[in-house]
C-alpha cells in the first residue's frame, strides 16, 4: 500500500517537472462542450471545429454533462499549455472553481451557451461569455405576429383592434418558456397593438400536449382566436394539427401560428403555409463567434468578433464588454429556404 | 293496510335498489357528472366536435390502458407502456415521410404502402412486450422491475434511433398524407362519417372484451391474479400466458404509437412519456385493481374518459395549469375510494 502511494507520487512529480519543462508557444484552444449529444450543441462544436481548421490547433473535449469531468479537463487544458480555453458550462453556477484556475494560470476564458451570473462573470477581466439572449426569441415571435398583424387588417377577425391570443407555453419552470411567453407579447404592444389573452396553458414543450391544449382553446373560444403563440415550434405544429381537425387552413380559412427553434418540421410547415413563423437560435454564427473570440485571446490580439460586438449585460455595445450577444434570426417563408439543411 | 305494506315495501325495495345501482355503477355516474358539471360551466364543452375529439383522443389512450390493464388483472404491471408507444411512434414516423420533405431519417428509403411500416412498429412493440413477458415468466423478475428497466430500455433505443448522424436529434415530422389520415380522417358510412382512430379503437375494444371474457386465456388472466397458487394447482400454464399478456400488451402499445403519430403528425423520441402512469390511473379508476384478478374492459374505457375529459374539460374551463393537477389528482383517489365501495360492501 505505502509502496503504491510512493509509486504515485514519483509518478505524479516527474510529470509534472515534465509538464512544467518546455514552456508551450504555439496557440491553442481548449474546448469542453457540456455533452455532445445536445443537437443544438453539436451544431456549434461543428462550427468551432469547421472554423479552426488551418488557422489553430484544437483541443475538444465531452464533458458528458458531468461538472467535477469538465473541472478535470479545464486542469488538463491548463497543463497541456492551451492558450485560451472556450467551455461550455455543464453547470454555470459553478463557474467561480474554472475562472479561479484559469485566473492562476492567467489563460483568457471564453464561456459560451450557458451563461453565468454577471456576478460571477465580475470577478476577473479576462472571462468573456457568448451566447443568444433569451428574451430576443420572445420578441422576434412577436414581431413577427405584429408585421402580419397590421399588413392582414382581416386578421382582425372582430374588428376591435385588440390582437385576441392563445399561448402554449413551455415547461413553466424553465427560463426559456418565461422570456417568451412574456417578451412575445411586449413585442406585439411595443408595435402599438393591444391585446388580449384569451387562454394560456402549458403544454410541456410537446406536439401531442400542444395539439390537445389547442382543441380545447379552439372548444372554449370559438372563432376568438387571432394569433397563436408556442413557446417552441413542437407545440406550434401541435396547434396547427388540432386547427387542422377544426377546419382551418383549407378553402381559406387561416389561423397565424409562430413559434421558436427552426425544426426541420417547422421549415416544413412554412413551405406549406401553416406555420406563420418561428425564431431561430443560430448555431452557425454563435460557434463563428465563439471561435473567433478565443482565436484572439489565444493569439493575443484584441477580444472581437465578426459576428457581433463586445456588449455589456445588458446588451448595449460597449468596447470594454465582456459579452457576445448572438442574435436569433426570424425565419418566415420568405427566407425558410437559407435553413433547410 | 295490506296494500299499504306492499307499497311500503316496493318503495323500500327501489329506494335499495336505487342505492345498490349507484354503488355498482359508481364510476359511470362520476363521467356522467363529469360531463355534466363541465357542460353547465362552459355550454361550447358539449359541442360534437369537441365530443368527438375527446373520443378521438381517448382512442390512443384507451388501447394502451387495456395494455396495462392485462398486465395488472394478472397481478403485474407495466411501466414500459408509454416509452414503448414513443418507440413505436418514432419508428412509423421515420419511415413514412413523404419523399419531398427536406430532413428525412432515410433519404434513400422508397416510399413503402403505409401498412409495412404499421406492421413493422407494431411488431417492434410485440417484440418489447415479448421480452418483458419472457423476462417475468422465466426469469422470475418481479414486474415493476422488469418493466421498469424496459421503460429505461426503450427510452434509450427510441433515442438511439432518432439522435443520428447528419441530423442528430430533431423531431421526426412531414409525414404523408395517406398516413396521417388514419389519425384525422374519417370512414364515411352514407352521409355519416366516423373517425377512423376511435372505429380502430372500437375494434381494439371489442377484441379485448372477447379476450378477456371467451377466451382460455381471458380466465387464466383473472385466475392468476386472483391466486397464482391456485392457478398453478389447477394446470394453468402460469408462464406461457404471462408472456402472451405481455405480448398482445406491447403490440397495443406498438398500435398505439402508430396511431398517435399519425394523429399528431410527427414524432420525436419524447413521445408516450409517463403516458403508463396515466393508463394505469385510468385503468384502476375502471376498477382494475392493483393487486390482480379484477377488472373490466368496460371499467377501463370508462376511467380513461374520465381522465380525458378533465383533460379538455379543465382547460375549456380555463383553470390554471398547477390546478389542474391538484383536481386530477382528487379526482383519481376519489373515483377509487367512490368505487371500492362495492367490493367492500360484498365482504
Amino acid at each position: 500500500m505505502k509502496k503504491i502511494v510512493l509509486l504515485f507520487l514519483a509518478v505524479a512529480v516527474t510529470l509534472s517537472v515534465v509538464g512544467c519543462a518546455p514552456k508551450a508557444v504555439t496557440p491553442k484552444i481548449g474546448v469542453a462542450i457540456y455533452k455532445f449529444d445536445d443537437t443544438f450543441m453539436s451544431y456549434v462544436r461543428n462550427q468551432i471545429q469547421a472554423a479552426a481548421e488551418g488557422k489553430i490547433e484544437l483541443s475538444v473535449q465531452d464533458s458528458q454533462y458531468d461538472q467535477p469531468r469538465q473541472n478535470d479537463q479545464v486542469d488538463q487544458f491548463l497543463a497541456e499549455g492551451c492558450t485560451a480555453l472556450a467551455i461550455n458550462m455543464v453547470d454555470p453556477s459553478a463557474v467561480s472553481v474554472i475562472i479561479d484556475k484559469c485566473k492562476a494560470k492567467n489563460v483568457p476564458l471564453v464561456l459560451f451557451n450557458r451563461e453565468p451570473v454577471a456576478a460571477d462573470m465580475a470577478v476577473w477581466d479576462k472571462v468573456y461569455y457568448v451566447g443568444a439572449k433569451a428574451q430576443q426569441s420572445g420578441t422576434y415571435q412577436g414581431e413577427i405576429a405584429a408585421d402580419y398583424w397590421k399588413s392582414h387588417p382581416e386578421a382582425d377577425l372582430n374588428k376591435d383592434g385588440i390582437m385576441q391570443y392563445v399561448m402554449l407555453m413551455g415547461d413553466p419552470s424553465n427560463t426559456d418558456a418565461k422570456y417568451r411567453t412574456e417578451y412575445s407579447i411586449k413585442a406585439v404592444e411595443a408595435a402599438g397593438i393591444k391585446t388580449q389573452k384569451l387562454a394560456e396553458d402549458t403544454a410541456m414543450w410537446d406536439r401531442v400536449k400542444g395539439q390537445e391544449k389547442m382543441a380545447a382553446f379552439l372548444t372554449a373560444n370559438a372563432g376568438k382566436i387571432e394569433m397563436v403563440f408556442g413557446n417552441n415550434d413542437d407545440m406550434a405544429l401541435g396547434a396547427i394539427e388540432a386547427l387542422k381537425a377544426a377546419g382551418y387552413f383549407t378553402n381559406g380559412k387561416y389561423m397565424p401560428v409562430v413559434g421558436v427553434d427552426a425544426t426541420a418540421p417547422a421549415l416544413d410547415a412554412l413551405a406549406q403555409g401553416t406555420l406563420l413563423g418561428t425564431v431561430l437560435n443560430d448555431a452557425v454564427r454563435q460557434g463563428q463567434a465563439t471561435f473567433d473570440l478565443a482565436y484572439a485571446l489565444a493569439t493575443g490580439k484584441e477580444a472581437k468578433t465578426d459576428v457581433a460586438p463586445l456588449a455589456d449585460a445588458d446588451g448595449n455595445v460597449d468596447p470594454a464588454g465582456k459579452y457576445i450577444w448572438v442574435p436569433y434570426v426570424k425565419v418566415t417563408k420568405d427566407n425558410y429556404k437559407d435553413f433547410v439543411k | 293496510m295490506k296494500n299499504s305494506a306492499s307499497t311500503n315495501s316496493k318503495k323500500r325495495f327501489s329506494a335499495q335498489s336505487i342505492r345498490e345501482f349507484a354503488t355498482r355503477n359508481a364510476i359511470i355516474l362520476v363521467l356522467a357528472a363529469l360531463i355534466l358539471v363541465i357542460g353547465i360551466v362552459k355550454t361550447g364543452f358539449l359541442a360534437p366536435e369537441n365530443l368527438i375529439n375527446i373520443m378521438r383522443i381517448s382512442s390512443v389512450r384507451l388501447i394502451i390502458a387495456l395494455g396495462c390493464a392485462g398486465a395488472l388483472i394478472t397481478g403485474g404491471t407495466d411501466l414500459s407502456a408509454g416509452r414503448t408507444v414513443g418507440l413505436s411512434a418514432v419508428i412509423v414516423a421515420s419511415l413514412v415521410q413523404r419523399p419531398d420533405y427536406a430532413q428525412r431519417i432515410f433519404p434513400n428509403i422508397a416510399t413503402m404502402p403505409v401498412i409495412l411500416p404499421i406492421l413493422i412498429a407494431v411488431a417492434a412493440g410485440l417484440l418489447v412486450g415479448f421480452i418483458n413477458g419472457m423476462v417475468i415468466a422465466y426469469l422470475k423478475v418481479p414486474p415493476f422491475i422488469a418493466t421498469l428497466g424496459m421503460m429505461v430500455m426503450v427510452w434509450g433505443a427510441a433515442s438511439l434511433y432518432v439522435d443520428r448522424p447528419p441530423l442528430g436529434a430533431q423531431p421526426i415530422g412531414g409525414l404523408r398524407a395517406e398516413f396521417t389520415n388514419i389519425g384525422t380522417g374519417s370512414i364515411g358510412f352514407g352521409n355519416f362519417g366516423i373517425p377512423t382512430i376511435i372505429l380502430i379503437a372500437l375494434v381494439v375494444f371489442a377484441v379485448y372484451w372477447v379476450l378477456l371474457n371467451k377466451t382460455q386465456l381471458g380466465k387464466n388472466m383473472y385466475a392468476i391474479g386472483g391466486n397464482i397458487n391456485a392457478a398453478i394447482v389447477s394446470g394453468v400454464n402460469v408462464k406461457r400466458n404471462l408472456v402472451a399478456v405481455y405480448t398482445i400488451a406491447g403490440a397495443l402499445y406498438g398500435l398505439a404509437g402508430v396511431l398517435l403519430a399519425a394523429r399528431s403528425g410527427g414524432a420525436t423520441n419524447n413521445y408516450g412519456q409517463s403516458y403508463e402512469l396515466d393508463a394505469i390511473a385510468a385503468a384502476v379508476i375502471g376498477g382494475v385493481s392493483t393487486s390482480g384478478g379484477r377488472g373490466t374492459v368496460v371499467g377501463v374505457l370508462t376511467g380513461v374518459l374520465i381522465f380525458e375529459v378533465l383533460n379538455n374539460g379543465l382547460v375549456v374551463i380555463g383553470v390554471s395549469t398547477y390546478w389542474q393537477q391538484v383536481i386530477k389528482g382528487i379526482i383519481i383517489i376519489a373515483a377509487v375510494a367512490v368505487d371500492i365501495r362495492k367490493y367492500s360492501a360484498k365482504r
